[in-house]
């Protein structure tokens, strides 16, 4: 009876301490939700053009100026060329760390890295705010099934 | 909630569009000195071949007299055929690209221009395209990029600033004679003989070079670097070329040696308008082969040049100031590749009128004010040029110009820039009047002013 208690019992712990381990691990390595946040936007870069790079920017910090940091919950997700943007060495790496420090997320593709890791024949080095997610277009449809809105500037 | 969606969109696009604009007003140009504006690119943000250039179209108009017997001497042409006292010309076309060819490496980048106007770049070549600018940078190492191929050598802010957002239509007096160095057809003085003043129009060219001038360009390496602190950025540049501008390969084993040091306060905004206050010194040093006394046997001639200056920017005022000097290869005027300023001179290096081992220097000072609120720029700028002022000055002349000009800013890209030089040329020894042969004067009392209206079109 003990026995079967706990057999039928142990799945369920094991899958809340899993889940409970994810949550830790989530708050862990991306910036914490914004639970309460008016607004929940994920914004695509996955252009070579370096424009793209400074109007995905420009995007940010204007939602950030105009419901304040706190209201709008703000995730870029970069992949395929528009990787470049989280590269360590980028030229906008002073904007990234002032978006981050207002709460913005940087996901960086894994897929991407790989493939340009190889690419470059060394290790890609990226900037201290990027994130890696598995892949970037999973973590977009991720967000958008907690109500966040694409776009793609 | 259909509602609040449509709502949250329609702010979406407009916070969209709003970056959309002011990613129109952010330049994404390198935010630094000439040095890493022409010769990095932004890392990690570089397109692979940014295709880029610029137009300019002018006319000038000049007002000087003929001397006594209705004969022009080039300071009063135009260039630079020096056929005509008022010309229309498409002075510079230059179109190029630059960028990274392999992105995902920001350690390397290239810079490729061509000249497609009509210039003392392309003259000597009738016409034809002339490479200006053909680049490799390598990043590799901090604190000591290397820089390899044909492109502008640290110097004179006015020689070394981009000429596409060069602030007046024709150089000053010294920049333009001490160091746009201009390269004579042949290496001994017995193949070269002055062209005499002409009547227009002119049977003959007053130009008396066939080769490219040099550009304040040399093909070379040069290592460099700018760092950082606060609010400061310190660079320096060494270059070692071959000291023979555009021209193809080496005409000599002399090379030229470039030295450049600069420390500039940042205030605000970056690309070519960055607004800051900097200072800077600079030195070059090299020899030029040349049968100056006609023996047949080719001498050497040291060809150096020093200058220091500061530029102040932050609108809506604009300063500059550039002292510069210079010993040897003292150029006395493109009628007389003999570096001979008089008869007797040519062939007598020592001569106070020959260039070869003379001296020379000058200075300007240069101000703006971007006038609030309206898209025009009030411009000032004066400079003197003492040229042969070594030895015994004897033969020294003096170049003064007082240039106006205002600017109108059609927008960021394109601009209309009109000036009006207040010129006087003087051989300081000489007298005018009686002007026994030869004296300077004869030509140069009447030097006089010079119009002219220029639209830039940056792509």
């Amino acid at each position: 009876m003990f026995l079967t208690t706990v057999n039928s019992t142990l799945p369920k712990i094991v899958a809340v301490t899993l889940t409970l381990f994810i949550t830790v691990f989530a708050s862990a390595t991306f910036a914490e939700e914004k639970e309460f946040a008016e607004q929940r936007v994920v914004l695509q870069i996955s252009d070579s053009d370096p424009f793209k790079q400074t109007l995905v920017l420009n995007v940010a910090n204007n939602l950030i100026k105009h419901y304040g940091p706190d209201q709008v919950a703000l995730e870029i997700v970069a992949f395929g060329p528009g990787l470049r943007l989280l590269f360590k060495e980028n030229s906008n790496d002073k904007r990234i760390q002032s978006l981050s420090a207002s709460g913005v997320r940087f996901s960086a593709c894994s897929n991407t890295i790989t493939a340009m890791t190889k690419q470059l024949g060394s290790p890609l080095v990226l900037n201290e705010h990027a994130i890696k997610v598995s892949a970037g277009v999973v973590r977009i449809l991720e967000l958008e099934q907690k109500g966040y809105n694409l776009v793609k500037p | 909630m259909t509602m609040m969606m449509r709502m949250t969109k329609k702010k979406m696009t407009c916070l969209a569009a709003g970056a959309v604009m002011m990613g129109g007003v952010i330049t994404t140009t390198n935010a630094a000195n000439w040095l890493m504006l022409q010769g990095t690119e932004p890392a990690g943000s570089a397109p692979r071949a940014k295709i880029w250039g610029f137009i300019q179209t002018q006319y000038q108009k000049d007002y000087s007299d003929a001397n006594a017997n209705n004969q022009y001497v080039p300071p009063k042409l135009i260039g630079p055929g020096l056929t005509s006292q008022s010309q229309f010309n498409v002075n510079r076309a230059r179109i190029g690209v630059r960028g990274t060819g392999f992105p995902l490496d920001p350690n390397v980048n290239y810079f490729l221009l061509a000249e497609f106007g009509k210039n003392a770049i392309t003259e000597a070549a009738s016409g034809a395209v002339h490479v200006t600018d053909a680049s490799i940078t390598l990043n590799h190492i901090k604190g000591a990029r290397l820089r390899l191929g044909l492109f502008k050598y640290p110097g004179a802010e006015e020689a070394l600033q981009a000429i596409h957002v060069f602030d007046y239509i024709n150089f000053t007096n010294v920049t333009n004679q001490l160091l746009l160095e201009r390269f004579q057809s042949s290496i001994s003085v017995n193949d070269v003989s002055d062209v005499p003043p002409q009547t227009l129009p002119a049977q003959q060219s007053l130009n008396g070079f066939d080769r490219p001038v040099g550009a304040f360009r040399d093909v070379g390496l040069q290592v460099f670097d700018t760092f950082g602190i606060n609010d400061w950025e310190h660079s320096y540049a060494i270059m070692y070329g071959n000291g023979n501008g555009l021209n193809d390969g080496d005409n000599d084993d002399n090379k030229d040696l470039y030295v450049y040091l600069s420390s500039e306060r940042v205030f605000d905004g970056q690309g070519p308008r960055r607004e800051g206050l900097k200072m800077f010194a600079w030195h070059q040093t090299g020899q030029r082969s040349f049968d100056g006394d006609g023996d047949g046997q080719v001498e050497e001639y040291d060809r150096d040049r020093s200058g220091v200056g500061v530029k102040y920017l932050q609108k809506p005022f604009r300063f500059t100031a550039e002292y510069m000097t210079g010993e040897g290869m003292i150029f006395n005027g493109p009628d007389k590749p003999t570096f001979g300023l008089v008869p007797p001179s040519a062939g007598n290096p020592n001569h106070p009128a020959n260039g070869l081992n003379q001296e020379a220097s000058g200075f300007t000072v240069e101000g703006g004010w971007y006038i609030p609120g309206t898209k025009w720029e009030i411009d000032a700028r004066y400079d003197i040029y003492h040229r042969l002022e070594g030895n015994t000055g004897a033969y020294e002349l003096e170049f003064k110009t007082l240039t106006l000009g205002t600017q109108y800013h059609f927008n960021k890209k394109a601009r209309l820039t009109i000036n009006y030089e207040i010129r006087e040329a003087e051989a300081v020894k000489f007298g005018n009047e009686p002007p026994p042969p030869p004296n300077p004067n004869i030509n140069l009392k009447d030097v006089d002013n010079r119009a002219s209206i220029q639209v830039t079109h940056i792509f």
